[in-house]
């Protein structure tokens, strides 16, 4: 019965994270929706397994985001790159470009960006993770969520500068 | 640290989630004393907290959490001790049943059905062994009774083994035996196995 009471919280607690990464990794209501019910029923078999209870957000987060792989199939990689030579593109976008724009459009402009780079840039805007926390859910080095994120970020935002800009004939 | 290297390092600055981490203290330093960084940051860091707010804004169904509640799968703590034990239990029978079939296989191949066969033990009254395990010299008075008037007559071989007597063509031959019951005797046949009984179709009675 505990158990029950257990799981009821837990799903309570984190279905709207997990939620909106899914649906931020997918671009899908329904994608989105089967991971996070997939990621709750995955921790319902092997939960117990935790080590640390602490963690428990972290693992749900690191278990999605393996399930969307999954569904990608996909398992292209790229070369990283350094922070550096994203930094000297960096388009300068003010607050009032991102504020223009809806959540489902910005979603979808995230959606666009190459899915190794996707996740590290989703949990570096909508969680609290620090990088180490991002490296571990993801399961990849430090260094390389940071070049990632960096890469992934100069992206989107040439995006939203993109969107914008004024139209020319 | 100048600027270029400060902002490529800020690049990655959130706020205040990211203030404990020493990579960015060094340039956030730097940005206190360079007004044009400073600037830079502050957009960037409005320019973040849009987007967060944005991505956050994303609701799920209103009946996702109940829909993964309802159709949660049972859930149970694991006994390992108890998994063993079961695992052992059933790894235990199948082996004894295993077996069983070997020995029974043995059994039916090694002595062909209708082999003729020499047996040397106790005449039984059948009904009495099998329903009280009654058998032995002072049973010997119930047990000629009991083959005299028809119940079925065995014998019980020195090995243990106990064999339902008949006479041919399916006669029985319990005139011939019921004076001998509860003694040894000789009976030469052929045995058959039917369903795990066995039957010895008498055809010479030895007596002491």
């Amino acid at each position: 019965m505990s158990a029950d009471v257990d799981f009821e919280k837990l799903v309570k607690r984190y279905y709207q994270d997990l939620y909106r990464f899914g649906f931020s990794l997918t671009g899908s209501e329904s994608d989105a929706s089967d991971l996070t019910q997939e990621t709750f029923y995955i921790w319902a078999r092997k939960g117990h397994q935790l080590n640390d209870p602490a963690n428990v957000k972290g693992w749900l987060f690191t278990t999605l985001h393996r399930e969307f792989l999954k569904i990608c199939r996909r398992r292209k990689r790229f070369a990283d790159e350094p922070i550096e030579e994203s930094a000297h593109d960096l388009p300068d976008v003010p607050v009032d470009c991102v504020n223009r724009i809806d959540s489902r459009t910005l979603v979808r402009m995230l959606r666009e960006i190459d899915e190794d780079f996707r996740a590290p840039l989703v949990l570096y805007y909508m969680e609290d993770f620090s990088y180490k926390q991002i490296a571990d859910v993801l399961a990849i080095p430090l260094g390389t969520v940071q070049s990632r994120i960096a890469r992934a970020k100069m992206q989107l935002l040439r995006r939203l500068s993109e969107t914008n800009a004024p139209r020319t004939k | 640290m100048n600027t270029r290297e400060a902002k490529e390092i800020l690049l990655l600055y959130r706020g205040p989630v990211d203030d404990a981490d020493p990579q960015f203290r060094e340039a956030l330093t730097h940005a206190q004393r360079d007004r044009e960084l400073t600037e830079w940051l502050q957009e960037h860091t409005r320019c973040y907290d849009a987007i967060r707010a944005k991505l956050r804004l994303v609701e799920p169904p209103i009946d996702l959490p109940q829909k993964i509640i309802s159709a949660r799968p049972v859930l149970f703590r694991r006994n390992w001790n108890e998994i063993l034990k079961l695992a052992a239990a059933i790894i235990i029978s199948a082996s004894i049943t295993a077996l069983g079939f070997k020995l029974s296989e043995h059994k039916r191949r090694s002595i062909p059905q209708g082999q003729e066969i020499i047996v040397k033990g106790e005449v039984l009254d059948m009904t009495c062994y099998i329903a009280y395990n009654l058998s032995g010299p002072e049973h010997a008075s119930c047990a000629r009774d009991c083959i005299r008037s028809g119940l079925p007559v065995g014998i019980k071989a020195e090995d243990g083994r106990v064999y339902l007597l008949t006479g041919k063509a399916g006669k029985p031959v319990n005139a011939e035996l019921a004076d001998d019951a509860a003694k040894v005797v000789i009976i030469k046949g052929k045995k058959s196995i039917r369903d795990g009984f066995a039957q010895l179709q008498v055809e010479e009675i030895r007596k002491f």
